[in-house]
């Protein structure tokens, strides 16, 4: 057996390893295991019903970071309007 | 007749009183137009799906609140509860009443997602809090409110801020830094065992290179990443100038991993990665337990105030107007309406009614006030419209004082310098100061840097608290699952050993010792007396004596027809009128009757209860609060180990003597308020006892938090089991009894394994400093001296239930 193939096969193993716990990582700060019973439901309640539900919920945040950068321009654009002379 | 579920709540009710509706060839069934208005908006709304979801689940049956909806948008109640964020968007923490289900939890959620204007609502289905963010412009709060009481559910705010989302925090870092350790850990023991059969039959030093590196990529973030906790509890511990269990890990796992990075990049000597994590990860999960079961006292105090009124309703010249309480000033009129709870002390100045005080007294009783009668707030105003004047601002009212008093205590609490904690210190110190006169002898002697840092490492190694850590944990852990089978609720591991070392036991006198509801004990029946009659007319009210005549109606006969009475009228602190096909029912205590003119005898120690019919006397009842079952013996056998017994309660001098006498309790308090209870108990510590305190309303609640050990009953009010140690879920005073055996006899198992892990090392760390400890023989050695800890916990399993009758 050569090195390399040695080097290879921890290299690969723990890379993919690595990705489990980043993921997870990720799954811990998004919150996504804060409540337990709640995440057990999730699978029981995974329809595209709930997709729909997380769309028209995601498309309601945008909207409204979009309206508040809106109106922050508008702000500004009123702080820096110069009549023309 | 047919008992019918009802199409909305599940709950199943007669088939008479069934409102009934045709849909579809479907028959629906209906138990109030609550139900049937919340089915009708679901089902419009499009989500009927929810009753698929809630399979046989019961409901609360909805009920329509649509009063204090204003309240929402009000000034004094925006400061207070509502944030807005960056984004100019409001939000707010709420708690949801009536959720029983996931299918709730997916309910509330949905509809307030159609709610236009919200922007985010996620509700913990473990703790039934809400949070909700929505755009001020587009919708009111009252609005959301609205709509989840539309649906059948109520919420109330909580100001989050206090210690729960710090606790949340804490629990997800570590949580985080687990994973990464459990991780690491792993896979560098797979490629250590390579190392090992290598050791022993020969590798070259290629592949002994390659391992090496890979074991020094994964055991870097454990060290720092995860072990990033121990070096900071090893910073402040010398910023204190205390060495703690701490620098040990730290300095341990440090030193391991320099040397190994020394050994990895001049191809010498053996890595100790494999111990470098190994340390971390175990200690680390240790310390995760004990912050995963960090008490949620602050879950109920939000209830507490969440639930008391913002504004009150005032009087000046005659205009009432609302203000809030914050503006309330000494000597301002205030009116109080039935139901409304008193969020400001004061005294009566026009009207009369009954007080429900069981918060701050623990009795269940209502107490009858009238005018220039002082009101305490935290009190639940019953049956009438009160003026009152009040003597206090909100700030120093008894409620809020309250409040303050046990977010205060909760914080303070006490704790006993654990036995694990005072002997690691010790150890520490003279493991380290071991390591470093080895590496100078060794040094000296030898004159080779290289051996002698090797064998200074190796004794730090050997010295790797393992047994020491687990001498504590594995003994409490046995002790705490033990203790659960029998009903007896543990919250945190170091508590049996506070509980251990306890000479002093302080019990609450109702719902502690006694049942803290009124049971009938004597019966009089005379002629014309109906059970069923008596049963309709209790019915209507809420008083516990009522209730106590309820349980006993129902205990004495089988079945009893429904009947429905005419004019009820209740009156108040004294009694129901009614009346059934032109008979006159009079039922309620001696006043009541002598005042209508009938003949009784109205001496007894206990409560009494008369039923009258058209003025003639057909049943006289006393009732009393009874004694638990089993409460003397108990209370005898836990005096007998020893622990000295008090009792302290809020009710008047007579009835807790008359219990203290029956169960044999010589020490008796009486009529304490909660504060004062509190304060008892802290005197008591001044004295130098480690108090152990079993109660169960709200009353005892701060007492329950000044204690060493708060031991709550699992019937008891939310407050007092959140801020309690202990929980008793079969209520049963030989619990108390056997919570105590259970906590010596894990104290000592503890002090056992102490024992053994020190010896352990008096033998293992010599030998260490001889040098004679090779990577094998440690890890060998390491593992045999926490099985023998294991062991030796076991044992408690074993001898525990033989002594236990």
């Amino acid at each position: 057996m050569s090195e390399s193939i040695v080097i290879l096969m921890i290299g690969v193993s723990t890379f993919l390893g690595a990705l489990g716990l980043i993921a997870l990582l990720w799954g811990v700060k998004t919150g996504q295991f804060d409540d337990q019973s709640k995440f057990i439901d999730a699978a029981r309640y995974d329809g595209e019903d709930e997709l729909r539900d997380a769309a028209m919920m995601q498309d309601k945040q945008d909207e409204q970071k979009k309206k508040a950068r809106q109106k922050k321009k508008e702000k500004e654009k009123q702080k820096n309007y110069m009549p023309p002379d | 007749m047919a008992q019918i579920a009802c199409t909305h709540c599940n709950l199943k009710f007669d088939d008479s009183v069934m409102i009934k509706e045709k849909e579809n060839d479907k028959e629906l069934n209906f138990c109030c137009k609550g139900c049937q208005g919340v089915y009708h908006l679901l089902n419009s709304e499009g989500l009927g799906t929810f009753y698929d979801k809630l399979g046989d689940t019961t409901l609360q049956p909805a009920s329509q609140i649509s009063e204090d909806l204003e309240k929402f948008d009000l000034e004094g109640f925006k400061n207070k509860y509502i944030k807005t964020n960056e984004d100019e968007l409001s939000e707010i923490h709420l708690i949801i009443e009536g959720i029983h289900c996931s299918a709730c939890v997916w309910l509330n959620e949905k509809v307030l997602h159609k709610t236009d204007g919200v922007i985010e609502a996620s509700i913990n289905y473990t703790n039934n809090k809400a949070k909700v963010v929505w755009a001020p412009e587009e919708v009111k709060l009252s609005k959301i409110i609205e709509t989840i009481r539309s649906i059948g559910y109520n919420a109330y705010p909580y100001d989050p801020s206090l210690q729960e989302e710090r606790a949340t925090k804490t629990r997800k870092d570590y949580y985080s830094r687990i994973l990464v350790a459990v991780f690491g850990t792993m896979n560098i023991m797979w490629i250590a065992i390579a190392h090992y059969a290598g050791y022993f039959t020969g590798m070259q030093q290629n592949f002994k290179d390659i391992l090496n590196v890979a074991e020094f990529i994964l055991a870097t973030p454990v060290l720092f990443y995860s072990g990033w906790i121990f070096f900071r509890g090893a910073y402040y511990g010398f910023k204190n100038r205390i060495v703690n269990m701490d620098t040990l890990v730290a300095s341990g796992a440090l030193s391991a991993y320099i040397y190994s990075i020394y050994a990895m990049t001049t191809q010498r000597g053996e890595v100790y990665f494999d111990s470098v994590v190994m340390i971390i990860t175990f200690v680390l999960v240790g310390k995760y337990l004990e912050v995963l079961s960090k008490k949620h006292a602050v879950d109920t105090l939000d209830g507490l105030m969440g639930s008391t009124p913002t504004e009150v309703t005032t009087l000046k010249d005659g205009i009432k107007s609302l203000v809030s309480i914050e503006n309330i000033q000494i000597g301002d009129i205030i009116e109080l309406k039935p139901g409304e709870k008193v969020v400001i002390d004061g005294i009566i100045t026009s009207g009369q009614g009954s007080f429900d005080e069981s918060s701050l007294t623990g009795e269940n009783e209502p107490l009858y006030k009238q005018n220039s009668d002082a009101i305490l707030s935290g009190s639940i105003c019953l049956d009438s419209v009160v003026h009152y004047e009040a003597s206090k601002d909100v700030s120093s009212s008894l409620l809020t004082s309250i409040v303050n008093l046990l977010e205060e205590s909760i914080t303070k609490k006490p704790h006993i310098e654990q036995l694990a904690n005072t002997i690691s210190g010790y150890f520490s110190n003279i493991i380290l100061l071991i390591a470093l006169l080895t590496l100078a002898g060794w040094y000296y002697w030898n004159g080779s840097f290289e051996t002698a840092l090797i064998v200074g490492i190796s004794v730090i190694v050997i010295a790797c608290p393992c047994a020491l850590g687990l001498a504590t944990p594995m003994a409490t852990l046995v002790g705490i699952s033990i203790a659960a089978k029998r009903g007896i609720l543990f919250k945190e591991a170091t508590f049996l050993e506070t509980m251990a070392k306890s000479k002093l036991l302080a019990l609450d006198k109702t719902g502690t010792i006694t049942e803290g509801k009124p049971s009938v004990v004597n019966a009089e029946l005379f002629e014309g007396f109906d059970p069923a009659l008596l049963l309709a007319l209790v019915e209507t009210s809420n008083h516990p004596i009522s209730k106590g005549i309820i349980s006993y109606l129902k205990k004495e006969n089988d079945t009893l027809k429904h009947i429905t009475l005419e004019n009820i009228k209740s009156i108040e602190a004294k009694g129901i009128k009614a009346s059934h096909e032109s008979k006159k029912l009079l039922g309620g205590n001696a006043d009541l009757l002598k005042n209508e003119g009938i003949e009784i005898d109205g001496n007894s120690e206990n409560s009494l209860f008369f039923l009258a019919v058209d003025n003639k006397l057909v049943a006289r009842f006393e009732l009393t609060d009874t004694i638990r079952e089993g409460a003397k013996e108990a209370i005898d056998q836990i005096q007998k180990m020893g622990i000295k017994v008090v009792m302290l309660t809020g009710d008047h001098k007579q009835s807790a003597h008359k219990v203290a006498k029956e169960v044999g309790i010589n020490e008796i308090h009486a009529k304490l308020l909660p504060q004062e209870k509190s304060a008892l108990i802290s005197e008591f510590q001044n004295n130098g006892e480690i108090v152990v305190m079993v109660g169960d309303g709200v009353n005892d609640a701060i007492a329950l938090a000044q204690s060493n050990i708060a031991i709550a009953m699992g019937q008891g009010a939310d407050v007092a089991i959140n801020i309690s140690d202990v929980v008793l879920l079969d209520e049963k005073p030989q619990s108390i009894l056997e919570a105590y055996k259970i906590s010596r006899r894990t104290f000592r198992a503890v002090k056992e394994n102490l024992g053994f892990s020190l010896l352990y090392n008096v033998i293992a760390v010599p030998l260490a400093v001889m040098g004679f400890v090779n990577p094998l023989i440690a890890a060998l050695s390491m593992s045999l001296s926490s099985l023998v800890v294991v062991g030796n916990s076991m044992r408690i399993k074993i001898i525990k239930f033989k002594d236990n009758s």
